[in-house]
């Protein structure tokens, strides 16, 4: 390796670990701004402060069209980086859920969840769901929970009408487990979806 | 003076066996993966017919932030140029995705397959970025450094079946200090905003991770029983992640530091059923600090046995003098 091409990759190493570190402190001080921590709050100002910079070193501050922004999220996304690696931090979050309830025109009522073939399509599905109760677009949540619903209906074909029921969980303490509290559910949203009899589209 | 010891940090002469440990590693990760979602492949990423969610959407998110990042659509649409349909060439990506994580895992073609198994990764990754999680931010880490690694490495089938010539030691050390350093960014972010939180010194934290479906494997009433435990583990947690980029250094600390980090991931994969996690982050930290601390583990216990075997024979004052 000639003196040249060391440099070369050097550059290429201390550009890419910026990037990284970068990327990971506008997740951290972004999850701490909108979170609960021990950090006190005189130190509000520079997480927000450490949110800007580090947005605008990222490009999060160009018009989308930007081909710099475009550049530099292209090259996080190849390269695996474009997410914080803040998990279950400070806190761990409570799991969200999907109910479906099912309306006959013989005025049954029939409850499912979603459902995927495989264990670990399964944790995939917690993700969405993860994702949808953090999505502040409620258009593109609605959208989303319409594609789930549609496949719920594959397999309830006669069903008239389908609530789709979104909470998000209360997770107990050690000490609440303890004095009998369990994981509880509260809605935050719900959707009706009509169908027509013999027709997949609802309206 | 400061250059040359940038230089030999950075450029240190280094076997090629992090790169068997990464290549191996990552081919059995990617053949799990493909073997775990096989059931469910085509309802994950189909755009026609009911999916769990369409992929035209999750395609159009992606288009909104930017247009380069390569995704299936673009191979789903070359498909169509040769009147594949869309379930016939999403089936042909799973197929590839699985026999890229073979040929990796045998060493065959390696740079090539290195490249497509990165490429279809990427590609399904960021189809499905709705519900896509950790193991796959990690998974595309771990193929895009194989993929510009040095290669192929003295263990792989291409170096046995064909003539290959040695590769520079110092290009595998610069490209582990990549690996390396970048686990270490990793470790160090993910423990400091641990660290913040409140419930990772009392141990609620540990206890709602293991007890939040669906990743409760671990019955609460069985766990319970083990509360007492809970503080001390999430502080070991807090401690180990954010210390990792000290104490990994540290030629004394690092088998004790490399082995309870992978004791941790264990621990996360059979607790809480992230299997693929857990092997991907083990996969990565042992091709990063695993060969100089089995070197350095090896190198003692030799010298620990001879030591005894020296002392234990009768004729070992004639052997020494």
């Amino acid at each position: 390796m000639s003196g040249g091409q060391k440099w070369i990759w050097v550059v290429a190493l201390g550009l890419h670990l910026f990037l990284i570190a970068t990327i990971s402190l506008q997740d951290i001080s972004s999850t701490l701004a909108n979170t609960a921590s021990l950090l006190p709050s005189r130190f509000e100002p520079l997480l927000d402060w450490t949110e800007t910079v580090t947005s605008a070193a990222i490009g999060n501050h160009l018009d989308v069209s930007n081909p710099l922004r475009q550049v530099l999220a292209a090259y996080a996304d190849v390269t695996g980086i474009e997410a914080g690696y803040s998990y279950f931090a400070p806190n761990v979050p409570g799991n969200a859920k999907l109910a479906f309830e099912l309306h006959y025109a013989d005025g049954r009522v029939e409850y499912d969840l979603p459902v995927v073939g495989g264990e670990a399509a399964g944790y995939r599905v917690a993700t969405l769901l993860d994702q949808l109760r953090t999505l502040h677009y409620g258009r593109l949540r609605e959208a989303i929970v319409k594609t789930l619903v549609l496949s719920v209906r594959q397999e309830h074909p006669d069903a008239v009408m389908i609530r789709a029921v979104f909470g998000v969980a209360h997770l107990t303490s050690v000490a609440e487990y303890r004095m009998g509290q369990r994981i509880s559910y509260e809605t935050l949203y719900a959707y009706d979806f009509h169908f027509h009899p013999q027709t997949s589209r609802p309206h | 003076m400061m250059r040359q010891r940038l230089w030999a940090f950075l450029f240190p002469p280094d076997s090629d066996c992090w790169v068997t440990i990464l290549r191996i590693g990552l081919g059995l990760q990617l053949t799990f993966f493909a073997w775990s979602v096989r059931v469910d492949w085509n309802d994950l990423f189909r755009t026609n017919g009911p999916g769990l969610v369409n992929r035209a959407l999750t395609e159009a998110i992606l288009s909104s932030e930017t247009a380069f990042t390569p995704r299936l659509g673009w191979l789903t649409a070359f498909g169509q140029r040769f009147g594949f349909t869309e379930t016939a060439s999403l089936s042909f990506i799973w197929f590839g995705l699985l026999v890229a994580g073979l040929c990796l895992l045998a060493g065959l073609c390696c740079r090539f397959f290195a490249i497509g198994a990165w490429f279809l990764y990427l590609c399904t990754v960021k189809s499905g970025l709705l519900f896509a999680y950790g193991v796959d931010n990690f998974t595309t880490i771990g193929l895009f450094y194989l993929m510009i690694a040095p290669l192929p490495d003295a263990w792989s089938l291409d170096w046995r079946l064909r003539e290959h010539r040695a590769l520079s030691p110092k290009r595998f050390g610069f490209h582990r200090r990549i690996l390396q350093l970048h686990l270490c960014l990793i470790y160090f972010f993910a423990g400091l905003s641990k660290s913040l939180g409140a419930d990772w010194w009392n141990g609620n934290s540990i206890w709602r991770a293991l007890t939040r479906p669906p990743f409760n494997l671990v019955s609460a009433e069985v766990l319970i029983r083990f509360a007492y435990l809970l503080p001390a583990i999430g502080i070991l947690v807090c401690l180990l992640e954010t210390g990792y980029p000290v104490f990994i250094w540290l030629r004394r600390t690092r088998p004790f530091w490399l082995a309870a980090i992978l004791l941790m991931h264990l621990s996360i994969g059979l607790t809480m059923g992230l299997y693929l996690f857990a092997s991907i982050m083990i996969v990565l930290n042992v091709a990063a600090f695993g060969p100089d601390s089995l070197a350095q583990l090896t190198r003692k216990l030799f010298w620990r046995s001879s030591r005894a075997s020296l002392l234990s024979d009768p004729d070992a004052d004639r052997i020494v003098s």
